[in-house]
Formats: C-alpha cells, structure tokens, sequence
C-alpha cells in the first residue's frame, strides 16, 4: 500500500475537520474535560490520533509528517487538542518503543482512543531538577512490587486512569542506576491524587500520594533497574512533539490577536511596536523548528540542540504573550473586558502560562548547563 | 541546499587559509579600505555572484549572497563588499568592477527615524540637488547609486556640482564621506518603479547576514577563551554563571543564524512586500542578537575584552555600527507592526 501523500493527507483533514465544525467547549473544567474526552475519541474513531504509530499499537501507521500536518490543520480550525497529551506525546511512545507485546497491545489502543488518560508521575517535592534522586520506593513483595512515597506537580493524576511512575528500586548504587519505570494502575488501593490550584486559576496538576500501592511485575516497562533510559526517552519526546505543535499553537494565537487588533481599527505606537517584536519572536522559533522538524523526520534522535530548541521557545513563547498581554493595560485585570479588542481573559491566562515554559519539561537554567557542557564542550564543574 | 553549503565553505576555506589575524588587523586599523583586497575578492568572482549573466555575472540570486555574507561578519572582512556584491547585482548598467572599486550607495533612507539627521536630495528632470551626510565608501566610490525618493540614478563622482567630503568613521569597517549634489545631471535615471524598495530589503538582509556571522565568530572566540582562562585554579568555563551566559550566546547565536538562513530561503521570487516584512524580520532580530552576543563576548573577556588586543572588541564596534544601517531593532519592530496590522495580511 502506498502512503497518502501530504497534500492529499491535508486536504482530507481541513476538509473533515471543516464538516465536523467548531466544538463547543464548556467552561466548568470538569465539564470541559468531559466534552474533550469525547473529542479524543471523535479524533481516533476518523482515525486522527496516533498517526505516526503503528497498527498494532492502534495507530495509522503513517509517518512524524502527516502528525505535523495533521497538528496543523487542526489548530488552523482552532479545534482544541485531544485530551489525552500525556498520553501521545509523553508515555505513549515509550511503552511503544520499550514495552513488551502485551503491554503495547492493551495498553496504547486505550491510550489513543483517550479510554485511558496518563499521567507522568516523574517529579517529586524533593526531586525536581535533579530527578534521578527521587525516593518514591518500590519493594519487592511476591509477584508484585509495593510502592510508597509522594510525587508532585503531575499533570491531570486526579483524572487518569495509568500513571508512568518512576519508582526507587535499588537505594544502594549510583542514583540512576535504581530507577524503575512502572506502569501503574490509578484505581489501585493506596493511591491519593490532590489537584493543586496554579496561578492560571486552573487545577491540572496534583500532589500524588502512594502508600503500599501493589504493582504487578508485569506492569514494569523495560527490567527493572533500568527505568533512568526510558525516563530519558520520554523526556525527549515531550520536548520533540511539545515544541513543534507549540510553534503551531503560538503562530495561531498571534494571528488571533493581529486580527483582534485590526478589527478594532484604532493603533497606537504600542500595538504597532509589541506585534513587530512577537512577529520578529515568532519568525525566530518557526526558523529554529525548520531544523527540529528536519532531525525528527530523519528520526536523529536526541541531540544537545534539543536544549537550544527549548530554550529559544521558551524564550518565544514568553515574549509573544507577553508582548500581547501587555497590550491590556490595567483592564488586564478584568477578564470580561476587550481593550483595544484583545479578550482580556484569554491573554492574561496564556501570559501567566508562558511563565511554566522555562520550569517545566527541564528548566532554562538546566537546559543551559547542557547546552555549555555538551555543545559547547565548556568543562565539567 | 548543498550548493549553498558549497559555497559557504568555499569562502571559508579562502578566507581562513588568506585572511589572517594580521591581515584583519590591518584591515580594520586602515578603516576598512583595501585597494588589494578588494581587487582579490573582484577577481575570485565573488562580486559577479549574484550578477545576472548577460551583465556579465555568474547570475546566482541576492540570496545566494547571504552565506558569503555570514562568512564575511564571522572573519570580519569590511569594507564595501555590500556595495560590490549587492549593488551590480541588482541596478542595470552597473557591472562588477574588476579592481573592485566599488559603486557608493547614496541613500539618505538608510534609516527611518533618523533620516533628519542624514540630509534630503531632490531630483528635477534630471538634475539633483541635496546632501547625505553619511555615505559608506563615498571617497572610494566609481560610481554613484543615489536614490532618491522612489527613484535610482546614476551619477558620476567627478560630475559638475558633485562635493565628496571625507569623514572620520568610528565603525572599524567603513570609510565614511558626506555627499552633496548642487545642480548635477545625473546620468541615468532607472525606470525600475519597485527598485529603491529591493535595493533596502536586500542590503537589510545581507546586513542581517553579516551580523550573524559577527555573532558566530565573537561566540567562537569567548569559548575557546572561557575554555583556557584560569582563575581560582580552574577554568573560567567550568562556573556556572560563565556557562549560563556562553549557553545564551550560543542559544541567541543559533537562533539567528538560522532565521537568516530561513529568511534567504524565503527570500527568492517573493513579492516586494513580502521581500521587505522578511529582510526586516531578519535584521530586527540581527540588530539586538548580535550586539548583545558581542556584549556578552567582551564580559566573558574581562579586562582583556576591552582592549583592542581583543577581537571580541572590534566584533562589538563591527557590530554597533551595523545595528542601525537599514534600520535597527525598535525601528523595523515598529515598521513590521504597522506592515501587519494596516496593509493586506501579508502572511
Ligand atoms: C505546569 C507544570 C506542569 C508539570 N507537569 C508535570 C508532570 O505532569 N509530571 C511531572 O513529573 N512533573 C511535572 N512538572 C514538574 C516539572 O518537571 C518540575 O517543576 C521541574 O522539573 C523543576 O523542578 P522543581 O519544580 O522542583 O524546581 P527546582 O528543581 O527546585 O528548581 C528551582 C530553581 O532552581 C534552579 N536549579 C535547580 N537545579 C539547578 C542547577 N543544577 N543549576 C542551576 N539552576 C538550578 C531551577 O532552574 C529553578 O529555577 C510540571 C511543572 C509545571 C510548572
């Protein structure tokens, strides 16, 4: 069978993605997770999601390309994304690649189809930048492993259904070397999953609380004690899929506010200034992610200029809505208002969020000593 | 692609083998006007680049340019290669001179907010009138490109009523000289309606070009110097805070480079409009990118920084003195906004 090709491929998706319409999205979160649940689910069923995945894993079986396009069309239709993030950026390709058949088989269809929404249960209070010491641990008990510790800042815990979480198996050697990735069931007895308020408003991340939570043998991904590489690999992906639908994201939402400022008729020098320098910002990350794009369909795997990558969109994505949000002025702080016909409310909150850019995913302060030390050559410390 | 990266390495590989640190010096001491150079780079063809044949260039496009640009900014070659190389490539009845001996481009729109201070020309029939005060290579120049308001005529320096005063320049790399027309006859004025704007766009980009080149080789320099400068008994490039700031060189360094690089791609065969949001997109970013690279070079250098025995200090003048040629940051932010929000949407 030949590949659709990617002009075809668009065509085929603005065209269905134009026939289903606009979605309305509630504002209740729960509400709201519920509608983009279904949505997911409308997605897999016309057999958008996963499309870069293979068939037996429930995917399309098509190339990263036609997930770009894909990616592409759908935030041109201002559609919102599939609930299920963590899931197809972040877990998912891991299981894919590290995972045994049966795992791949029960798990990523469900995954796909948004069934099953994931959780990364990475971080911890104490482990943060410096993950590989994290202490969650996980002790051998028969068949099974029991688990008992605390993670923290892990996005939608309290509406997943699986977590990846990295887990302590032996304290005894190099902290890397004692890591286990298991793959863990959110209905298990034991676990507790608090949201946690973020300065947006919203409440999608959790503390999350284990306490002799059994995990079956077979719900290790990769052996055991060697969870750090696969940690790795999830890692990179998040970064690889994040940054270029986030270029995506960004350039929509950039038009959405030249089209509100036009609309509106009425420019100072303010708004000529601030839209030339996001333009100047944007133009700089859509050149930078030409390279990205590049080495992920030649699948080069993780590079050091991964790092210069999230440091250049960080540092975008600040600017752009910071350069926008500004615009508001002091009705900034009345979501209901439209000063100079830009919605208050959306700006303020996408503002607020760029500031997790450079914390998340690897802090810009990480992602520069790697940067110095492993592109640059700079000596070790 | 390749033949692009071809000739990139080409000039490199010149450059690195025939322009060393003596010969730059040299250069830069003397202001950036260099009879045998110029002649040099005339001869190896790197004028005729972007000429169309039939005016006896190699018939490459401007854009081609820009990598021989990013070269030119990384080993600090000045002097009038924007004249040389741009110039014959894109106003009839110009061609490459074989000694190099450049035409002077006599604009007074070299910059927006600044263009009171730079002096007015008007042109009756085909008499001109008005001064520039700032024109690079004015003294030097065979020819005179002057455009004025929408128009492009050529005008001979020995001309009746043409003055030519020469100026003290503090940019390392350009001669400059004052240029004043009283009565003159131009001798050919160009019929082309949209060149004047071409002319601008594509010296912005190639000016983009070189800066980015001017940011690459100051990044260079500042890391092999933080990598063998001790202090405390170890290398400097082994602190943190010397690491974070060689990252963001590195990051702002990049970045830049490769809008350019998008930008020459973009560059090709594209209406006036888009050709100009593109070239001021680029050297927007060029103009801030480069001078804070540089500035984060001299930093990095310490006291050594500061002196002229440094090279990260003449990137850094090469650098200021570009930043405003064709527009710097505040101003072209400002032009891409009102192009954005006031014309057609030129997405
Ligand atoms: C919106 C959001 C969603 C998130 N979702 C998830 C999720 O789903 N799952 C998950 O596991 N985690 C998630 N995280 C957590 C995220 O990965 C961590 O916040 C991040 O790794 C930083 O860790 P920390 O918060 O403990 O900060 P710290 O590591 O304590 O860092 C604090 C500051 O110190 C600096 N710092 C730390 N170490 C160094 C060093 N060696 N050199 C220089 N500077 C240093 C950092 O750069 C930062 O500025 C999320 C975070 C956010 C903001």
């Amino acid at each position: 069978m030949t590949v659709e090709s990617l002009e075809e491929f668009r065509a085929r998706a603005r065209s269905w993605l134009a026939d289903v319409g606009p979605l309305e999205v509630p504002a209740d979160p729960d509400a709201r997770f519920d509608v983009l649940r279904r949505w997911q689910r409308t997605l897999f069923d016309a057999g958008w999601v996963g499309l870069a995945w293979s068939r037996e894993a429930g995917g399309s079986g098509l190339t990263h390309a036609h997930q770009l396009v894909f990616v592409e069309e759908l935030v041109r239709a201002r559609a919102p994304q599939p609930v299920g993030l963590i899931g197809l950026e972040v877990v998912g390709p891991s299981i894919d690649r590290y995972g045994t058949d049966e795992q791949r088989r029960e798990l990523l269809p469900r995954l796909l189809s948004g069934d099953d929404i994931w959780c990364q249960g990475f971080s911890e209070p104490d482990a943060g930048s410096d993950l590989a010491s994290l202490r969650t641990r996980a002790v051998a008990d028969g068949a099974d492993l029991l688990v008992t510790g605390q993670k923290i800042w892990t996005s939608w815990a309290h509406k997943a259904q699986w977590c990846a979480l990295l887990v302590r198996t032996d304290p005894s050697v190099r902290k890397q070397a004692g890591i286990s990735y298991l793959l863990v069931d959110m209905a298990s007895p034991g676990i507790t999953a608090r949201p946690i308020r973020q300065m947006t408003g919203d409440q999608e991340f959790c503390e999350v609380f284990l306490d002799e939570v059994r995990v079956p043998r077979r719900n290790l991904l990769g052996a055991e004690n060697e969870g750090w590489a696969i940690a790795t690999h999830t890692l990179g992906s998040e970064r690889g899929a994040a940054t270029l639908r986030r270029r995506v994201e960004l350039e929509v939402a950039l038009e959405d506010a030249v089209d509100a400022l036009r609309s509106r008729g009425t420019l100072g020098h303010r708004a000529r200034a601030a839209v030339g320098r996001a333009h100047v910002a944007m133009r700089v990350l859509d050149a930078q992610t030409r390279r990205t794009t590049e080495r992920l369909l030649a699948d080069a795997g993780p590079t050091p200029v991964d790092s210069v990558d999230k440091l250049v969109l960080n540092e975008v994505e600040q600017t752009v809505f910071a350069e926008i949000a500004a615009l508001l002025g002091p009705l900034r702080a009345v979501p209901g208002s439209r000063p100079a016909g830009l919605g208050s409310g959306r700006w303020a909150h996408e503002h607020l969020y760029s500031r997790a850019a450079s914390i998340y995913g690897g802090s810009s302060q990480i992602q520069r000593t790697i940067v110095a030390e492993r592109l640059l050559g700079l000596p070790r410390g | 692609m390749a033949e692009h990266d071809d000739l990139a390495s080409a000039v490199d590989d010149y450059l690195t083998r025939t322009y060393d640190g003596d010969r730059r010096r040299k250069l830069l001491d003397a202001g950036g006007w260099d009879t045998r150079l110029s002649a040099e780079l005339a001869d190896l063809g790197w004028y005729s680049l972007a000429v169309p044949e039939e005016r006896g260039g190699i018939g490459a496009s401007p854009a081609d340019l820009g990598r021989v640009f990013m070269e030119y900014g990384r080993h600090l070659v000045v002097g009038p290669q924007l004249e040389n190389s741009l110039l014959p490539a894109l106003v009839e009845g110009l061609t490459p001179d074989p000694a190099g001996i450049p035409a002077a481009l006599v604009d007074p729109g070299v910059t927006h907010d600044w263009v009171d201070d730079l002096g007015t020309l008007a042109l009756t029939g085909r008499e001109l009138d008005g001064t520039v005060d700032a024109v690079r290579f004015a003294v030097q120049a065979g020819v005179l490109v002057v455009l004025v308001g929408g128009t492009v005529c050529l005008v001979d320096p020995d001309a009746p009523g043409v003055r030519i005063e020469a100026l003290d320049s503090a940019d390392p790399g350009t001669a400059f000289g004052r240029v004043c027309f009283d009565g003159t006859v131009v001798r050919r004025v160009l019929a082309d309606g949209g060149l004047v704007d071409r002319i601008r766009a594509w010296a912005r980009l190639l000016l983009a070009c070189e800066l980015s080149g001017v940011a690459r080789g100051a990044l260079d320099r500042t890391v092999e110097y933080v990598a063998q400068r001790e202090q405390f008994g170890r290398p400097i490039g082994t602190f943190q805070a010397v690491k974070h700031l060689a990252a963001d060189m590195s990051a702002r360094s990049t970045s830049l480079n490769n809008l350019c690089l998008a930008a020459l791609a973009d560059a090709d065969g594209v209406s006036d409009a888009d050709l100009d949001l593109i070239s001021a997109t680029a050297k927007a970013h060029a103009a801030d990118a480069a001078v804070q690279v540089c500035e984060d070079a001299i930093q990095l250098h310490g006291g050594m920084g500061f002196t002229t025995e440094a090279d990260v200090s003449w990137y850094y003048r090469r650098a200021l003195a570009l930043r405003g040629w064709y527009g710097d940051a505040t101003e072209l932010q400002h032009r891409i906004g009102t192009a954005l929000l006031t014309t057609g949407s030129p997405r």
